[in-house]
């Protein structure tokens, strides 16, 4: 087992081409596809959620990781037997209406992929029809409305309200967040969660996913 | 004159201009703005889509017809404030969507407190202007409140004032309501009565309302910042070099979009660009990348001989405690000290822009008026030093009966209103009192000092009639 704990800490350490080569080792030695995953894999990023909350690992370590991580996932991907998924829950995310500002979004998305979401991200500058849209055409678990600008926060609730009004709010989690955003005005706008960075974000999405 | 912090030489400068100018050749700008596009095509830049590449020539015409020094006219011209140069002016926090009140708990800003910090403005003795948008109303409706703000900066306070930004439309009326106070479009266009805050949006892009709201404001001759606010690491390169060629790219590019459309408007070189905490993504404006940040701003704008906008009293701490007090501090001294001539933010922010303060504001002013009067050059005169007295007075003497000391013992010496210098037994008796609750125990008396300046009824009632009539229509 010890194949697996350097798989952890190579994908700890964020060297993406060790990582690849030391998971098709695992595999030529015969270790199923889906233990690497489990047992190496998502467990080491449960170990790079934790260094991160408590300041050990820093955001670029953190996503240097990730990005390691999903290349890995990629040599893995075709090797799992069906219902062994390597996603664990899908996800749309998007900047609203009126408002350009994506980095603290981006960052979101690269945490909850390194999480095992499958990510959709819709971009910037989103209107509420265009999160109908793509909530029709992806079926996701989670929708992601970001915001920088105050003027833009109201975008928020009327992109709730318009995915209430398509009837898609049933089986769907609505998550907020941005620098102005807090927990009173997601509650007030009627959202199931915020969360007041990335690192919260990814935990918040696997929170709402088990309830 | 020594000073350690003045790092860049001009070969230095001159490095980070030649990066910036490889920088619009190589990749240009993104203005998402379909008249700024039309105004660069028509002037002969290289514009693809919607990505303009200025060439160094053009951004060097650009700078020619830049003013290096302007006067915003008050509505009371005594008020009037002169921008660049050896001149520096404070003015007040921008942008906050709360406030965090005495108890450390945060609210959503509402118009009356809007209202308060232009009452704070009108009576202070350190704030140079007013500003816009000190807080963000949540209880006005978000289309019109750029009205409401603009028409209380006239009416309650007849310091200079920070015009609106936040659209086109919202800089036409803006530029209408000044106007009015002024009698007369022609009366403002020769001379700028406002200063509106036109931000880039890093890396490398101009929104749409940004570049709107510049088109107009140049063209009726009203003075702007442009300015950047790089996450270095984040939204541009991790190290401050890089981001001061960034950084350079995007304001001249402002710069030249204002020049084109109206020669000789005009415009302050300005940058807040800071760390992004390598921890939680956040931006921090308490830290010492800000203040290295402040300082190169200021260089560079003098390099390109141009005013300059940077700094403040700006902390990321969410309480006016030591912290805040340390942080904003070093950021407003650094930006007075290093020449830049526009200071926002020098009052009331706390929490990285995320909130004002009114006991903070009060305790921010002081230093303001404490920073001015250590920047303030003595008088090095025969009078001033008086050899005769000194030899007069002698050895072991003392000056405290001396008629020049009871003459000068309330001028000579900046007095202050919070600062405690109390002994302990004294500040132990009366109930070992913070700054904070001392600043908060102040603003009741401030507050009741207040006078609403004159203004003639005709104009008070044509400015109430415009913002009525806007928000009907």
């Amino acid at each position: 087992m010890s194949q697996l704990s350097t798989i952890t800490e190579t994908l700890i350490s964020g060297d993406g081409e060790a990582l690849q080569k030391l998971v098709q080792e695992a595999l030529d030695a015969g270790i199923p596809a889906n233990t690497i995953l489990n047992d190496a894999l998502i467990s080491g990023m449960d170990i790079v959620g934790a260094k991160m909350e408590c300041g050990d690992m820093f955001i670029p370590e953190v996503l240097m990781a990730a990005q390691a991580m999903s290349e890995s996932v990629e040599i893995l991907k075709p090797l799992l037997a069906d219902g062994q998924s390597s996603v664990v829950g899908k996800v749309i995310i998007g900047t609203v209406k009126g408002d350009l500002h994506d980095i603290g979004k981006n960052l979101v998305k690269m945490m909850l992929e390194s999480a095992g979401f499958e990510i959709i991200d819709l971009g910037v500058d989103i209107s509420p029809e265009d999160f109908v849209k793509a909530i029709i055409d992806n079926k996701p678990d989670i929708v992601g409305l970001s915001a920088l600008l105050t003027t833009t926060m109201p975008m928020m609730k009327k992109s709730i309200q318009t995915i209430e009004e398509s009837g898609l709010r049933k089986n769907l989690k609505i998550i907020v967040g941005g620098a102005p955003v807090n927990q009173a005005f997601a509650d007030e706008i009627g959202a199931d969660g915020y969360a007041p960075d990335a690192g919260a974000a990814s935990k918040l999405a696997k929170s709402l996913l088990q309830q | 004159m020594y000073d350690r912090m003045q790092e860049l030489h001009s070969d230095q400068m001159t490095k980070i201009h030649d990066a910036s100018m490889a920088i619009l050749q190589k990749t240009g700008i993104v203005v998402n703005e379909e008249e700024a596009l039309a105004i660069f095509k028509k002037h002969g830049y290289r514009v693809e889509n919607k990505t303009v590449f200025p060439t160094e020539q053009q951004i060097r015409g650009a700078l020619a017809s830049a003013p290096a020094t302007f006067t915003v006219e008050a509505r009371n011209p005594a008020k009037s404030v002169a921008i660049g140069g050896d001149n520096f002016a404070f003015l007040p926090g921008y942008g906050a969507p709360y406030v965090i009140d005495g108890q450390g708990t945060q609210r959503e800003a509402r118009m009356e407190d809007y209202d308060t910090f232009c009452r704070l403005i009108q009576t202070s003795k350190y704030i140079d202007m007013n500003g816009w948008m000190m807080v963000e109303p949540s209880d006005m409706p978000a289309a019109t409140v750029h009205l409401d703000m603009t028409l209380s900066n006239i009416l309650l306070c007849d310091k200079p004032f920070m015009g609106s930004p936040v659209s086109r439309q919202g800089a036409i009326d803006g530029i209408e309501m000044a106007a009015i106070a002024w009698g007369g479009k022609d009366r403002i266009v020769e001379k700028p009565v406002t200063v509106s805050l036109i931000n880039s949006l890093s890396p490398l892009q101009f929104s749409e309302e940004m570049a709107g709201s510049l088109i107009e404001l140049a063209r009726h001759g009203q003075a702007t910042v442009i300015a950047s606010l790089i996450m270095a690491g984040a939204s541009g390169p991790v190290t401050l070099a890089g981001v001061l060629a960034m950084q350079n790219a995007e304001i001249l590019t402002g710069l030249a979009l204002a020049q084109l459309v109206r020669p000789g408007v005009p415009v302050i070189y300005g940058s807040t660009s800071s760390a992004m905490d390598m921890k939680t993504g956040a931006l921090s404006i308490g830290a010492p990348e800000l203040s290295k940040n402040i300082n190169y701003t200021a260089q560079m704008a003098r390099f390109y001989n141009l005013p300059s906008r940077s700094g403040g009293g700006l902390t990321d701490a969410l309480y006016p405690d030591a912290q805040a007090g340390a942080e904003s501090a070093l950021a407003l001294y650094t930006a007075a000290r290093n020449g830049i001539n526009f200071v926002l933010h020098a009052a009331g922010i706390l929490g990285s822009y995320i909130a004002m303060s009114f006991e903070k504001f009060l305790i921010d002013e002081e230093v303001c008026g404490m920073v001015r009067r250590m920047l303030k050059p003595i008088d090095i005169t025969d009078e001033s030093i008086d050899v005769e007295m000194i030899c007069k007075v002698g050895p072991g003497g003392q000056y405290l009966t001396n008629p020049k000391t009871f003459k000068l013992c309330r001028t000579e010496f900046f007095l202050p209103d919070l600062m405690s210098r109390s002994n302990y037994d004294a500040w132990s008796a009366a109930g070992k009192k913070k700054i904070n609750e001392i600043a908060d125990n102040k603003l009741t008396q401030r507050l009741a000092k207040y006078e609403k300046p004159d203004i003639d009824a005709g104009i008070e009632k044509d400015l109430t009639e415009y913002v009525n009539r806007r928000k009907q229509g």
